[in-house]
């Protein structure tokens, strides 16, 4: 195990949510268990507070649990100096290879889940009468696995990474002809792919934008449920398909022309060394914006209810926005890197 | 909203240009020989006997200093143009090919640390392998 300040806190963190992802996988089942539509008078005042201590032990926990996410590279970018061979975050992912990879996978997915689970408790929090109260206990439990296996990755990992073995530099990845972040665009967009994810990185981002300004503006009121259900396919599917192409875009593009390294493709010297100073704030605001489009498919899946209708509506507009905002926000940033650098 | 919307975009477009002045005048120093921006990738790090450095946009520039000062100079350092690295003069691969990398003073020097790398460049651009420009003849 490497000491220092980034795995004694994320151990920290792993240890915490473990045990008290643990209770309030406990607390969750018995409550879906004991649970009754109708709460008779004299028994309502301990259901209320057993209630609210399991939803203010998920709260705190899963707020902490997203941060995790982005300390997890800050701790991988601490391990560089201390792998032989590393020479960004690239070197330490190959300790372990699995056990990385696998975290990379489910932190997002963590974060997405956890994100969404919040969200929908703070629609249920806003009416009096609680009416999705049910349906949030079933998606604590889902956010409560994954938080789980989270954590016992995250301990897992922390504990077991030991510095013994001298791995690659990022370029015998990255940058040989055959990369994998080359082989999937060329098969699919053929010899011009690089340029063709350029303008579709574009292109779809600034779809995005308009779609969902279009859900933001009074039109939108107008509409007929049919015209609403293909704007929102079409955001969903746009959102879905950005992923793909701005991760491409970015690793084949746009990371070797911010960082001035034409023919170097690492986006984790992109990230982590500091070259491009304000590359986290790009790459995060394009990871909330994404999500956003997310969570507020999971609002309109789980929230849209007669009482609490027009506190989602209000809540979804909000994260609109902040998707809005964060996707121009990421492509303005990306492009003014372009032009002047 | 809206307000907030263009207040984001503000703060955010500012960020993005405090990214570039840090990356194009802070972050890259500039020339020791004819004072413009060292590119990261073509940058050439003259070490002196007393361990202070001096720092070049180019091979040119490089050794144009380098054959005025050759007596105070303890290494030179240059940087690989795949991976971006610093490597010791020794140990590089030189390539003079037809590709400019800088079109002030027109230097047509490429450096690499893979052989593999430099052999290709050559090929691509239709260069040849260079001695190392900063060897100090006895």
């Amino acid at each position: 195990m490497i000491i220092n300040i980034y795995t004694l806190i994320m151990l920290f963190v792993a240890f915490l949510s473990l045990f008290l992802g643990v209770f309030l996988f406990y607390a969750t089942i018995k409550m879906l268990l004991g649970f009754k539509p109708t709460v008779p008078l004299e028994t309502k005042n301990t259901y209320e507070q057993a209630g609210y201590l399991v939803f203010l032990t998920a709260c705190v926990i899963l707020s902490v649990r997203m941060l995790a996410w982005p300390w997890f590279y800050f701790m991988l970018q601490s391990f560089v100096p201390e792998v032989p061979g590393a020479m960004c975050m690239f070197g330490v992912t190959q300790i372990l290879p699995f056990t990385v990879t696998f975290l990379q996978i489910i932190k997002p997915i963590s974060f997405f889940i956890m994100g969404g689970w919040l969200l929908c408790y703070s629609v249920d929090k806003a009416v009096p009468t609680s009416p999705l109260i049910r349906r949030n206990l079933y998606f604590l439990l889902i956010a409560c696995i994954v938080l789980l296996i989270d954590s016992i990755t995250d301990i897992s990992y922390v504990l077991r990474m030991k510095p013994l073995m001298s791995v690659s530099c990022c370029a015998t990845f990255f940058d040989v002809p055959l990369r994998p972040s080359a082989m999937i665009p060329l098969a699919v967009f053929g010899k011009h792919f690089q340029e063709i994810l350029f303008v579709l990185y574009y292109l779809i981002n600034i779809f995005l934008v308009i779609l969902l300004f279009v859900m933001l503006s009074k039109k939108w009121l107008f509409f007929t449920a049919f015209t609403r259900k293909i704007i929102l396919s079409g955001l969903t599917v746009a959102g879905v398909f950005n992923v793909p192409v701005v991760i491409y875009a970015f690793i084949e593009n746009i990371v070797p022309r911010l960082m001035q390294l034409p023919y170097h493709h690492c986006i984790y010297c992109f990230m982590g060394k500091g070259v491009v100073p304000d590359a986290p704030i790009i790459l995060g605001l394009f990871v909330i914006g994404t999500f956003a489009i997310g969570w507020v498919g999971i609002l309109r899946m789980l929230c849209i209810q007669a009482e609490t209708q027009s506190i989602t509506e209000h809540l979804i507009k909000k994260i609109n926005g902040l998707s809005i905002f964060c996707l121009l926000a990421s492509l303005v940033m990306v492009t003014i890197h372009l032009l002047f650098t | 909203m809206k307000n907030k919307l263009w207040v984001g975009l503000v703060i955010s477009i500012a960020v993005a240009f405090i990214g570039v002045t840090y990356q194009k005048f802070l972050k890259n120093p500039h020339c020791a020989f004819d004072g413009s921006a060292v590119p990261p990738i073509y940058e050439v790090d003259i070490v002196l006997k007393d361990h202070s450095v001096k720092r070049f946009c180019s091979i040119y520039c490089a050794v144009q200093w380098f054959k005025k000062n050759n007596q105070r100079i303890d290494h030179v350092l240059v940087t690989d143009e795949i991976r971006g690295t610093k490597l010791d003069s020794y140990i590089a691969y030189f390539v003079k090919s037809e590709l400019i990398t800088n079109e002030t003073n027109k230097n047509r020097i490429h450096v690499f640390q893979q052989r593999q790398d430099a052999l290709t460049h050559a090929e691509k651009f239709r260069g040849e392998i260079t001695d190392d420009p900063f060897t100090i003849d006895d």
